[in-house]
């Protein structure tokens, strides 16, 4: 970490992205992207859907490498670390995937004692004690002998919360963490959420459309778009500061500075109306 | 998974059944389930002629397996095969002047020793030597003898040709060898059918160098071994005048079909062999 | 792992495809020691695939043996030769039909389980959540299976062939009446442990299932995570493997002739 990149907002920031750029299937997913995950917060980064908003979780735990820039997770630059290295530091990041991806072949215990098994040696009674803690802190301690697909889309993404808090992670990185759940569920989640963040510290990052929600919850938000940061800072000053990405985002209007229109050429043209632009 | 996954056990049964399977495999089908295992001693026999005998051989009493042929040398010096039996040390009561002989266990089969028991009170010991041995009976010989086959054709240097018919020359085809005695003196030239009289005129091309042959030798269509090719065999006659070109033989004998010569050479020959009553059933052949 | 998208021409897309495989192989021979810290795992599956074949393997074997011992019988009962039968049963057994039909079945039964399994693993992210568990997939997911396939194929290719044999001397000298004493001293007289045993059985089988579990973990590990993307990738499964499986037979046979 370079002392001359000034920290903006925060006085620590866990994750710093500088000048990050992306090139995947000859489209610019990010353009010199700078972004600072700030401490013991929750981070919410919106933006419309296909602008890299999981690409950019996948950056933070080195599943994916950009072309130019640097991503620090707590003072390492993660593309340089050795396979070992990141590894390490993917102990202390939890990763909440979109569809859970609990191991269908283990029932809720095992999936969540299965980072337990691979990295320690612990004995079997310490490691129940772990599991179940975690089990109850999620709700789901009953559920402990159920397979994967007894659950509920919203037990799992909690089994899948309880594997991914299972280590104490410094950090969590939610992805669509409240895809497809009824309210009552998601109102479960964002509990959950809001409570491992203030009762162990850890700092959390969200990528979600749920605006209400993230409103709820969220200390920080970023907005992107087109790869670059379009708007940022805490919920209600983002709602107000009036760029025409926050009010379409916000608003929800259908078209803005995010085109209805896919880019196509003329229609008239592609219906085959010659002669017309002549 | 504190207790011992159940998946386990039954891998582990899978593995031993595996190499269960494997073991059956290794020792009970293949030629190791015929080497003894148990203690052995060794007996030298010396053959004139071994036939197609093989190491591993078995090496039977009365048709029961005592042991197997472990080494096979020649004798340089004395143009005999030095044979060396591993006979199984419960079997120690041969007496030394047994007779020690190359059997063929069928007719297509694997040669074997057999051991017959002579008479003498005093009993061979490790390392002793068979004094009476049988060479092996070569199938081939002893067709030979019956159909009059032989070895492989000359070169030929220069042939007159001598016509015969035949009223079936079975599978006799053109450059079949032509055989007197066993030995090739020429070969078939053309096999044709004659539109007239509605037999097979058969040209033979003989080597110069066998001029000497009677014009009321006989011509017959013979197979050599079992399943093999025809050809024509020559049986000299006793006329002063000798056969020359141009000339047509006029006694013939037509192609036998095999399958009932050795069904009766079977039925009559070894009876006691297992083989016998499938080799010859009379309707074999007519499956073909 | 990818190549570049000239994969128009089937030639050069069939090489792709194995030099793809082939560098797959050495991901996962390095990846081996890594593996051995989760050899519970290896154990569970050889269970999947070794244990759960079984079954078909037995059935399979017992009547590949029985249709043996009847064809044979009868053309061998031409030449009068019916008491070889047992011979040739065994040796038909153990040098093709053993390695290559067990070889086929493997493939079908469970080459495509494990290809549909890890390409469900990975559409379902399992695969990428292990990754963010600090858990090498290609140790604890590819590796477990691949082993397993390579244990496992020699020892169903051993229970096949007994299950031929049976099923041979059960049709021949049960039912046919060949005698029980020449079915048994005519094999023994003619079958080599080397020859037929040891270059038939063990090696083909060995060489089968390393190929068909490669093939297997490489189609499901390289699928485009989604459901006709994991159905396309079972189909290559079989179609690839029995292809090896034959080409390769061929090109054993000659060598260990």
């Amino acid at each position: 970490m370079t002392d001359s990149v000034s920290a903006k907002p925060e006085d620590s920031a866990l994750v710093r992205v500088r000048g990050l750029t992306t090139v995947l299937n000859g489209k610019k997913v990010f353009d010199a992207l700078d972004m600072d995950i700030p401490r013991g917060k929750i981070t919410a980064i919106m933006g419309p859907s296909g602008t890299g908003k999981t690409t950019l979780l996948k950056h933070i735990t080195g599943q994916m490498r950009g072309d130019a820039g640097d991503v620090m997770v707590d003072g390492q630059s993660v593309s340089r670390l050795s396979r070992d290295k990141l590894f390490e530091l993917r102990e202390r990041i939890g990763y909440l995937f979109q569809n859970s991806a609990l191991l269908t072949d283990f029932d809720v215990f095992e999936n969540v004692a299965f980072p337990l098994r691979q990295h320690t040696q612990l004995p079997e009674v310490l490691i129940r004690n772990i599991v179940l803690t975690k089990l109850q802190a999620v709700g789901l301690r009953g559920a402990a002998g159920l397979m994967p697909s007894e659950l509920s889309g919203g037990m799992a993404r909690r089994v899948a919360l309880a594997r991914a808090i299972v280590f104490d992670p410094m950090l969590i990185l939610y992805d669509e963490p409240f895809v497809g759940l009824d309210p009552i569920a998601l109102n479960q989640v964002l509990k959950l959420i809001r409570t491992l963040n203030q009762t162990l510290g850890i700092t959390s990052v969200l990528v979600a459309h749920e605006l209400e929600a993230i409103k709820q919850v969220a200390d920080h938000i970023y907005l992107i778009a087109n790869g670059k940061v379009v708007a940022q800072g805490d919920p209600k000053t983002i709602a107000n500061d009036g760029s025409p990405w926050t009010r379409q985002f916000f608003g929800g209007e259908a078209d803005g500075p995010v085109p209805f229109q896919y880019p196509a050429g003329d229609l008239a043209a592609s219906l085959g109306f010659p002669g017309r632009g002549a | 998974m504190s207790q011992r996954p159940s998946y386990a056990v039954g891998t582990g049964l899978f593995i031993v059944l595996g190499f269960a399977a494997l073991g059956y495999l290794a020792t009970q089908t293949t030629s190791v389930a015929n080497s003894s295992r148990g203690p052995s001693y060794t007996v030298q026999a010396h053959f004139a002629n071994i036939g197609q005998l093989k190491e591993r051989a078995p090496v039977k009493v009365a048709g029961v397996r005592i042991g197997q042929v472990q080494s096979i040398m020649l004798d340089p010096s004395r143009e005999t095969a030095d044979v060396k039996l591993a006979i199984d040390q419960r079997y120690n009561q041969i007496p030394n002047d047994s007779v020690a002989t190359i059997f063929t266990s069928g007719l297509l089969g694997d040669q074997y020793v057999g051991i017959q028991y002579g008479n003498s009170k005093k009993t061979v010991a490790d390392g002793d030597t068979l004094a009476l041995t049988r060479p092996a009976q070569q199938l081939e010989e002893m067709l030979g003898r019956f159909f009059g086959a032989g070895g492989a054709a000359d070169n030929l240097s220069g042939s007159y040709l001598v016509k015969a018919r035949f009223t079936n020359v079975g599978a006799l085809s053109a450059g079949a060898p032509v055989k007197m005695a066993g030995v090739a003196i020429g070969s078939v030239q053309s096999v044709k059918a004659d539109p007239v009289k509605l037999d097979a005129e058969v040209t033979l091309s003989i080597d110069k160098r066998y001029d000497q042959i009677p014009d009321d030798s006989a011509a017959a269509v013979f197979t050599s071994g079992l399943i093999g090719t025809q050809f024509v065999a020559i049986q000299p006659g006793g006329s002063p005048d000798m056969l020359k070109n141009g000339d047509e033989m006029v006694l013939t004998q037509s192609a036998l079909q095999i399958e009932d010569l050795i069904g009766k050479f079977l039925v009559s020959g070894s009876s006691s062999d297992k083989k016998s009553p499938d080799a010859g059933k009379p309707d074999a052949g007519s499956k073909h | 792992m990818s190549v570049p998208m000239s994969r128009d021409n089937i030639v050069l897309r069939s090489l792709s495809q194995i030099g793809d495989c082939g560098l797959f192989l050495l991901r996962i021979l390095a990846s081996v020691p890594r593996s051995l810290r989760h050899l519970r795992e290896t154990v569970r599956q050889l269970w999947f695939v070794g244990a759960m074949s079984l079954i078909i393997i037995m059935v399979c074997g017992l009547f590949v043996g029985m249709v043996l011992g009847l064809q044979l019988y009868d053309v061998l009962s031409i030449f009068g030769g019916t008491s070889a039968t047992g011979t040739v049963v065994a040796i038909a057994i153990y040098r093709e039909l053993g390695p290559v039909v067990t070889a086929l079945l493997f493939a079908g039964r469970a080459g495509t389980s494990v290809t549909a399994e890890i390409g469900l693993m990975r559409a379902t992210d399992q695969i990428a959540a292990m990754e963010m568990m600090a858990v090498d997939p290609i140790a604890y997911v590819i590796v477990p299976r691949f082993l397993a396939g390579v244990i496992a194929m020699p020892l169903l290719c051993c229970v096949f062939c007994a299950l031929g044999i049976f099923g041979g001397h059960l049709v021949g000298v049960s039912w046919l009446g060949i005698d029980n004493g020449t079915f048994w001293s005519n094999m023994t007289a003619t079958v080599d442990l080397v020859k037929d045993v040891i270059n038939g059985v063990l090696w083909k089988s060995v060489v089968f299932g390393t190929v068909v579990s490669l093939i297997a973990v490489f189609q499901g590990y390289t699928t485009p995570p989604t459901s006709e993307g994991v159905a396309y990738a079972t189909t290559r499964t079989v179609v690839a493997s029995s292809i090896a499986i034959l080409a390769l037979d061929f090109v054993l046979t000659a060598f260990l002739m």
